[in-house]
């Protein structure tokens, strides 16, 4: 076997088409992870800087604040979701969600869809990361180098010999395709091995990886394997692999997506914000008892200190900040719920199509996938619920304000 | 001339006779006429939706009863952009930018909801519309029919045959290109339709050729280079080989690297980013809100002169409704600035990933036919800024309502004193200060000019591709 893998190897040294195929996905390998490392460097620069600034205003908006009301009307605070030590290798749904916002005390429902997203070309087109590189191109770039195993001896007019010398046809054709699809593997991802070491990247991350990339391209040798055992022109085995690939990488996928948001419908984002606005404007004409019941069935606790006698008062203004974000929970939930079980319906279907497993799975490892999109959202509703805690006790006891428990205010920590 | 038809016809023959080939056409075929179907009416329900949201936010801004002006500022608005008719065809960046933005007092929002924040996540290119099947798998088709169109002819050794009879490699070459040029008419169909019923629906007859002379243009390109490989090159493997090869480059590889490339050539801050810097500037200028803010001082001694009193109390106006005016214009100049910045710096990146347009004809015609159908981010862009307009114009004509209406002793007292409340409630007639607000496409002009830059490319791609073809059938021995 090492004999029959070092001759192959030679043989390889000699194919000029196969060298140049192997050297394609060596360097396209190392443009997609500079580009991917240069990309969240960038990102956590840009947090870093937010990060600065944010609590610059905040200082600066709570210096001339004299009661809680006003403290927590004029303070921003910065929520993110800072890239994984992995997003270099797929930044996934990071181009089409929002990943930093800016909330403060009022209804958390008129802040959180803010989308403070890159440029739309960028979410249309997609980026060059390796998980695409992966995902898409590797198979094609396997397809050309094994299709023509066969039918190039054919045409050579070497086949017969071949079988017949090398006594079995598994023992030549299996280490010549195995070289071609471990030199691939490998040439792919020396350049991931390498920048994850330089980002510091775990290691059982990494072994994931890899073991996804190899056992794809596993799939597509072996898709490869049995076409091309059909006794055919090497011209007509590439059409039916491309249309395979097509079929496998476009097709599907695209048919599946289509299938699964009929399905699983979205509530009408538009009808959630209206109503959410609706219900905190119609507050301020309702008698504020009526606010003020529908908040305490949400918070008793402040049943005693819920007298409102002025025509403004800041804890009935946050009492019916909440109520308009209760009052669209339901629509809300069902929207997460949406996202998630369509989420969960493509990891089903992406069992059909090999490159949307491989992107997915990329995805996953790297936080970038919509789950972790959604568990980010999630951390600023904690975070937001969070400031509430903070700051009700203050507003409803009507404790005297006190600038220094003003440190106190709780920062927005990333789950990661 | 008969020769040539001949030639053509004989290959239309071959076509249909494989069985490979006439599957891969089908199959094609009903994915596009599929896919324009769906689009189309998917289209035409959201433009009628977005079109029923936006009268619908203006009925209940009008509805709302009487009540004090700057609570109307807070109450906010919305604004929706309907997809224009032609992107049924090719719906562009409308699915990540989301299409409806809420307006308020003090603050520019982005758009929200956009479909790809919510889509189900399947990977690369997991959403098809017809424009993308026309850049991506039709090309594709092409070459699967068109790689052996010459070589055919060489392996079988007719070549020689037929140049022995004194045909020449050009008009051989023609032949052949007449036979996949009657392909591509074919193809041609759909998008003619889509273009037809875009029309029907009030789009301009200029534009709608346009797009159809782009893709047209773009798939002739592709014919072109599929037949100068089978001139050339020797072995239909080689040929197929090759032609993918281009396909993956043109298709797949240059636009994903065109936007890693602008993206990290230019750094178009975010939002949040710009609104950071922003904020700094902006506590210069003081808080609306609060009229006794050392930066009204100079405001309040020029109104003060201009009405000859001495106090702000004595005014025949109310001074808080000037100092919100006057604040709000301050604000808006400034988040302008950066907003306008913002956009700027996206338009130079989606400029520099056009430039590569160059490199891979599927980049041009992409930007052509985002361009001609207004669903490009220029298009965006303009909703964006029409839509801050209109956020200003009822922002500060609530304002005018708010200085000249209500007395400045009431608003001062509103908080604490009941009937000063109810005095500073207005009549809700007061709210038909809000425009209305139609988003509709740029002109038919405007898209054609932004689309010239990149149909010229096309038009470069072909000619160049036409050149080395028409040398190469001149060259052609056995």
């Amino acid at each position: 076997m090492v004999s029959d893998l070092l001759r192959e190897i030679r043989f390889l040294a000699k194919d000029r088409g196969a060298l140049f195929w192997l050297a394609l996905a060596f360097v396209l390998s190392i443009i997609a992870v500079t580009f991917g490392v240069t990309e969240v460097r960038d990102q956590q620069r840009t947090i870093a800087e937010l990060i600065e600034e944010d609590t610059a205003d905040r200082a600066n908006a709570l210096k001339g604040q004299e009661d809680w009301g006003g403290a927590a009307y004029y303070a921003f605070h910065l929520a993110y979701a800072p890239p994984s030590e992995f997003a270099f290798a797929a930044l996934g749904q990071r181009d089409s969600s929002p990943w930093k916002h800016r909330v403060r005390m009022l209804a958390l429902e008129g802040q959180i869809h803010q989308a403070d997203t890159k440029n739309a070309d960028f979410g249309l087109v997609g980026r060059f990361d390796f998980a695409f590189l992966a995902a898409s191109v590797a198979p094609l770039l396997l397809i050309l180098l094994l299709y023509d195993l066969r039918a190039a001896e054919r045409t050579a007019r070497r086949h017969d010999l071949l079988v017949a010398t090398a006594g079995s046809s598994r023992k030549l054709w299996l280490p010549r395709a195995l070289v071609r699809v471990l030199a691939l593997s490998l040439l792919l991802l020396i350049p991931l091995w390498a920048a994850s070491s330089l980002v510091g990247t775990s290691g059982s991350v990494i072994i994931q990886a890899s073991f996804v990339l190899v056992g794809a391209l596993g799939i597509w040798w072996l898709i490869v394997e049995l076409i091309s055992r059909i006794d055919a022109s090497s011209s007509v085995l590439l059409t039916a692999l491309i249309g395979l690939w097509l079929a496998l990488a476009i097709i599907v996928p695209a048919l599946a997506k289509v299938a699964i948001e009929t399905r699983q419908p979205l509530p009408n984002g538009g009808e959630m914000l209206l109503l959410q606005r609706e219900t905190v404007n119609d507050a301020w004409d309702l008698p504020k008892e009526m606010t003020m019941a529908a908040f305490l069935e949400e918070h008793p606790e402040w049943r005693d200190h819920a007298a409102i006698e002025q025509p403004f008062e800041w804890k009935w203004y946050y009492a019916f900040q909440q109520v308009g974000d209760l009052r669209v929970k339901p629509l809300v939930d069902q929207y997460r719920a949406a996202r998630l079980a369509r989420d969960h319906e493509a990891g089903m279907i992406a069992f059909l199509s090999p490159t949307s497993f491989v992107e997915r799975s990329f995805e996953k490892l790297a936080g970038t996938d919509a789950a972790s999109m959604i568990a980010y959202e999630d951390s600023v509703r904690d975070f937001h619920a969070q400031l509430r805690a903070f700051h009700y006790p203050m507003l409803f006891r009507e404790e005297p304000f006190d600038r220094n428990l003003l440190e106190d205010i709780p920062g927005f920590v990333p789950s990661r | 001339m008969n020769k040539i038809f001949r030639i053509a016809k004989e290959e239309w023959r071959l076509w249909l006779r494989s069985k490979v080939i006439v599957l891969a056409t089908l199959i094609v075929a009903v994915l596009l006429t599929t896919t324009s179907v769906l689009t189309v009416n998917r289209v035409a329900s959201e433009q009628s939706q977005r079109l029923a949201q936006q009268v619908a936010a203006e009925e209940t801004f009008f509805a709302q009863p009487d009540r004090h002006p700057h609570r109307m500022v807070h109450y906010g608005h919305y604004a929706f952009r309907p997809p224009p008719p032609l992107a049924a065809f090719e719906p562009g960046v409308d699915a990540v930018t989301g299409q409806s933005i809420f307006l308020e007092g003090h603050r520019q929002n982005t758009a929200m909801f956009a479909d790809t924040k919510a889509a189900a996540d399947l990977g690369g290119f997991a959403s098809l519309t017809p424009a993308s099947l026309y850049q991506l798998l039709l090309p594709l088709l092409l070459i699967v029919l068109g790689h052996a169109l010459l070589l055919r002819e060489r392996e079988s050794g007719t070549l020689a045959v037929m140049l022995a009879q004194g045909q020449s490699g050009l008009s051989l070459a023609t032949g052949k290109a007449i036979a996949l040029l009657a392909v591509i008419a074919i193809f041609m169909l759909p998008l003619i339709v889509v273009a037809i019923h875009s029309v029907l629906r009030g789009e301009n007859a200029l534009t709608a050729a346009g797009l159809v002379g782009s893709y047209f243009v773009y798939l002739c390109l592709w014919g072109t280079i599929v037949l100068a490989a089978s001139i050339i090159l020797k072995q239909r493997a080689v040929s197929l080989g090759a032609l993918i090869f281009i396909w993956l480059f043109a298709a797949l590889i240059v636009p994903r690297l065109a936007i890693n490339a602008s993206s990290a050539a230019i750094d178009a801050p975010g939002k949040i980013e710009s609104d950071l810097v922003m904020l700094a500037e902006q506590r210069k200028l003081g808080d609306g809100h609060n009229a006794a803010d050392p930066a009204f001082q100079q405001l309040q001694k020029e109104v003060l002169e201009q009405y000859d009193v001495e106090k702000i109390e004595d005014l025949p106006i109310n001074w808080r409704g000037v100092v919100a005016s006057f604040s709000e214009s301050e604000l808006t100049d400034l988040l302008n600035i950066y907003a306008e910045n913002r956009m700027e710096q996206e338009a130079s990146q989606s400029h520099l990933f056009n430039l590569f347009g160059l490199a891979s004809p599927a980049i041009a015609v992409g930007s052509a036919s985002r361009s001609l159908a207004g669903t490009d981010l220029a298009t965006h862009h303009r909703f964006l800024r029409e839509s801050e307009a209109l956020r200003f114009d009822f922002v500060q004509s609530l304002n005018e309502v708010h200085a000249n209406e209500l007395s400045y002793a009431d608003d001062m007292n509103r908080s604490s004193d009941p009937e000063a409340e109810r005095r500073t409630r207005v009549n809700s007639a007061a709210w038909r200060v809000l425009d209305e607000f139609r988003f509709v496409p740029d002109s038919a002009s405007d898209r054609m000019n932004r689309a010239a830059f990149p149909f010229a490319m096309l038009i470069l791609w072909l000619v160049l591709a036409g050149a080395a073809t028409f040398l190469a059938a001149r060259r052609v021995r056995v």
